[in-house]
């Protein structure tokens, strides 16, 4: 089976397309990875959901975008606002009394929520398949004998957009302030007349608008818009963890970093070896340095 | 303070020890009464039937309510796993209802209003092997509180192992894969602790992910190699039978070709029955040990664990062989009773399924893993039957267009319900009632 490795090629624009085609897929991950990150950063929950939530904005996109075929712009901002008040929902409605639950008990109500997104998709839109969104610029140009898509370029531009935003967010407005101490020690930050309540609010309403915006990224790059794509959701998980599970610039690095390997895995040792190969990267970098590359360290105290 | 208002001496006067003979009586009904019952096939209808086992139910649960030792005990009547009334009762009534349930099952009854008999029996033998997965599931990460995803590779594992010991080494020996599962299952299931002790929480959970990752890998590879992609057969001539050697033994009659096959529900069941009642006996042993005790201190604080001389890496290991261990063998009954495994037999969807069962069922609680796999396996078979059978929810054309998608939809807001409001799950309002109907009775007769 190792022996089966081979398939190595020294042809520089094969290498190249696949580099191309990595950092495309990574600044897909990078998205999915943020959402990670904006949750865990804020409210120390996993949310398994997220790869639901994404497919959520998806279906939503479609029906905004090509169904009601509203402008461009007017339907994005439909589209933000309706995942806006779905994250809310998911807080008021649920994630507000599990605080101070146990640390799995949560992650599974996350796994029970994704459970009745995918339910309720598949009711209101069926198990048919939708073809890709197509309303971005479609073209592509070359470089060195390897394809560049247009979409792709705008995915990453979005990406580095998204994270350059929450950065600025979370370092200069009060709400960011906010969310980084209730991150820090919720007890304190509640004595110094922060409302938690209202922090995690905003933290899910955030998730669900940037699960949103990689729904609508990820349902232009994707083979077709069908109850599968939830599984970018997990699939991202490396590359959460390798950036660092805290860190918004780590998710757009290690969205990166596992694309291109994952990529490379994919073009040199075949398909079925690119999660693995992924989880491998992850397992290793959990053993080396459990925080990833740039997330915060929490002493533990007895 | 006079001798006979001593409070020790009182109570020692209210000790109450019944003979040996006596505390076995109501256990030995419970195992022979069935097999009685169930060979008297012809003569009695059903009814009549019924109402003996319910009768004999009662009994049985009285007599064992009875005949408990009680007031001052001895340490090794008060170590015993069935220990106050209630619990004898209730093991006896277990048994007794184990015991009858597949004659009831098999027997020629038409239920009222179409109910499926005949997939109850699919459905209960399902329940069996899910539950003994579940509560091993349980065991690592209610009990041992070590959060793992990696399940589903060890399900995987056990049908691997199926696969070269039970069909390619010996052709449909389905006893010799079942400990050769549990040895590997333990070794790798060691293996993929190891992260343990070093990751915790999210981290950990993350890991063991990973290492679903890698056994899913490794199952196609298998797969692919050997079985092509109609995926492993575990019936026909691969179906486990009973050795020769054995075909003395009562109730066995061998087919014209001189062996005894299980297939059918009927005989499944007595297969299934057993092993997931001992493998669960064990695992209930098993948190009354030292090493069980370890598990939780682990599980509640590792640093203050090895203050008092746990060793934490032994125990964490432990935790994660000994679940590994049953999973496996659950994954090798349910590849030979299910009887074919391929490509897409083991997918997260899976994992979420063994999550669901043990959050409905009640977390870190053994008796949840039961009930969560029944309750996982019979709503579905249930919401069929009330969809085409029951007038006042056959009309609504909604429920009839989306059948599996409700289901997926009721689970999911099961989830999130139990979580929210009962985090105890089914286990925990088994309890709240068992605790109710106590102060019931003892309301009624001081």
């Amino acid at each position: 089976m190792l022996l089966a490795f081979g398939n190595f090629t020294a042809d520089p624009s094969v290498n190249l397309q696949l580099l191309i085609g990595g950092l495309a897929l990574g600044a897909i991950y990078a998205v999915v990875a943020l959402g990670f990150v904006l949750v865990y950063k804020s409210t120390d929950v996993l949310n398994l959901a997220h790869g639901e939530f994404l497919m959520l904005g998806a279906y939503f996109a479609l029906t905004f975008l090509i169904s009601e075929n509203l402008n461009f712009f007017l339907g994005v901002f439909v589209l933000l606002l309706v995942m806006l008040v779905f994250g809310l929902l998911v807080h008021y409605g649920i994630m507000r009394r599990m605080v101070g639950q146990g640390f799995f008990a949560i992650v599974l109500i996350t796994l029970g929520i994704a459970t009745i997104i995918r339910a309720l998709l598949l009711i209101f839109y069926g198990p048919t398949e939708r073809a890709r969104l197509d309303l971005l610029p479609q073209g592509s140009f070359e470089i060195g004998g390897a394809t560049v898509r247009y979409v792709d370029l705008i995915i990453f531009a979005v990406v580095a957009l998204c994270v350059l935003l929450f950065f600025l967010f979370f370092k200069y407005t009060r709400l960011g302030l906010h969310m980084r101490a209730v991150a820090d020690d919720i007890e304190a930050a509640a004595a110094m007349g922060i409302d938690p309540d209202k922090v995690y609010a905003m933290t899910w309403a955030a998730a669900m608008v940037m699960a949103g915006v990689g729904g609508l990224l990820f349902g232009h790059v994707t083979g077709a818009i069908d109850r599968s794509i939830e599984a970018i959701g997990l699939r991202a998980f490396p590359a959460a963890v390798v950036g660092g599970l805290t860190s918004l610039g780590g998710s757009i690095v290690g969205g990166l970093v596992v694309g291109v390997i994952e990529q490379f895995a994919n073009g040199h040792l075949g398909t079925k070896w690119r999660e693995p190969v992924a989880f491998s990267v992850m397992f290793v970098v959990l053993l080396v340095r459990p925080t990833g590359l740039w997330g915060r360290k929490d002493l533990e105290r007895v | 303070m006079t001798a006979t208002e001593n409070p020790a001496t009182q109570q020692a006067s209210n000790t109450y020890r019944p003979s040996t003979l006596q505390r076995f009586l109501p256990f030995v009904i419970a195992a022979v009464v069935p097999f009685i019952l169930g060979a008297t096939t012809n003569d009695l209808n059903f009814w009549w039937k019924a109402a003996i086992t319910v009768a004999i139910l009662a009994l049985v649960a009285r007599l064992a309510w009875r005949w408990t030792p009680r007031g001052e005990l001895t340490h090794r009547e008060d170590m015993r796993l069935w220990r106050t009334p209630s619990d004898r009762s209730w093991a006896a009534l277990t048994m007794f209802g184990l015991l009858v349930l597949p004659f009831i099952l098999a027997s020629d009854f038409t239920p009222p209003m179409d109910f499926p008999w005949a997939t109850w029996f699919a459905v209960v033998n399902l329940v069996l092997i899910f539950a003994m997965g579940a509560a091993a599931f349980n065991l690592l990460v209610g009990y041992s509180g070590q959060i793992s995803l990696a399940h589903v590779a060890f399900l995987a594992l056990g049908s691997i192992v199926g696969g070269i010991v039970g069909v390619q080494w010996s052709g449909g020996n389905m006893w010799l894969a079942l400990p050769a599962a549990a040895l590997a299952g333990a070794v790798v299931g060691a293996i993929s602790g190891l992260p343990a002790l070093r990751l915790k929480h999210l981290y950990l959970l993350l890991a063991t992910f990973g290492f679903h990752f890698v056994m899913m890998l490794v199952w196609r590879e298998y797969l692919q190699e050997y079985f092509g992609f109609v995926g492993i057969r575990f019936k026909g001539v691969n179906s486990p039978r009973i050795a020769s050697w054995l075909h003395w033994l009562p109730g066995i009659d061998p087919d014209e070709n001189g062996e005894f096959i299980i297939t059918g529900q009927f005989r499944w069941y007595w297969v299934l029955m057993p092993i997931t009642v001992l493998s669960i006996l064990f695992m209930v042993n098993v948190i009354r040990t030292r090493e069980g005790r370890a598990f939780a201190a682990v599980r509640d604080r590792d640093v203050s664990a090895s203050l008092l001389g746990i060793n934490v890496a032994r125990s964490k290991l432990m935790a994660f062989a000994l679940s590994s261990a049953v999973v496996a063998m659950s994954g090798v009954l349910a590849s030979f009773y299910i009887g074919s495994r391929g490509e897409d037999s083991f997918n997260v969807q899976t994992v979420l399924n063994y999550a669901i069962i043990i959050v409905v069922g009640g977390f870190s609680s053994i008796q949840g893993a039961i009930f969560g796999s029944a309750f996982f396996w019979f709503l579905p078979e249930w919401f069929k039957w009330a969809r085409e059978e029951l007038w006042f929810v056959r009309d609504i054309d909604f429920l009839s267009d989306y059948p599996s998608e409700i289901d997926l939809a009721i689970k999911g807001f099961l989830v999130v319900i139990i979580l929210m409001f009962k985090p105890d799950g089914l286990a925990g309002m088994w309890r709240d009632f068992k605790s109710w109907l106590g102060r019931r009775l003892a309301r009624n007769n001081p």
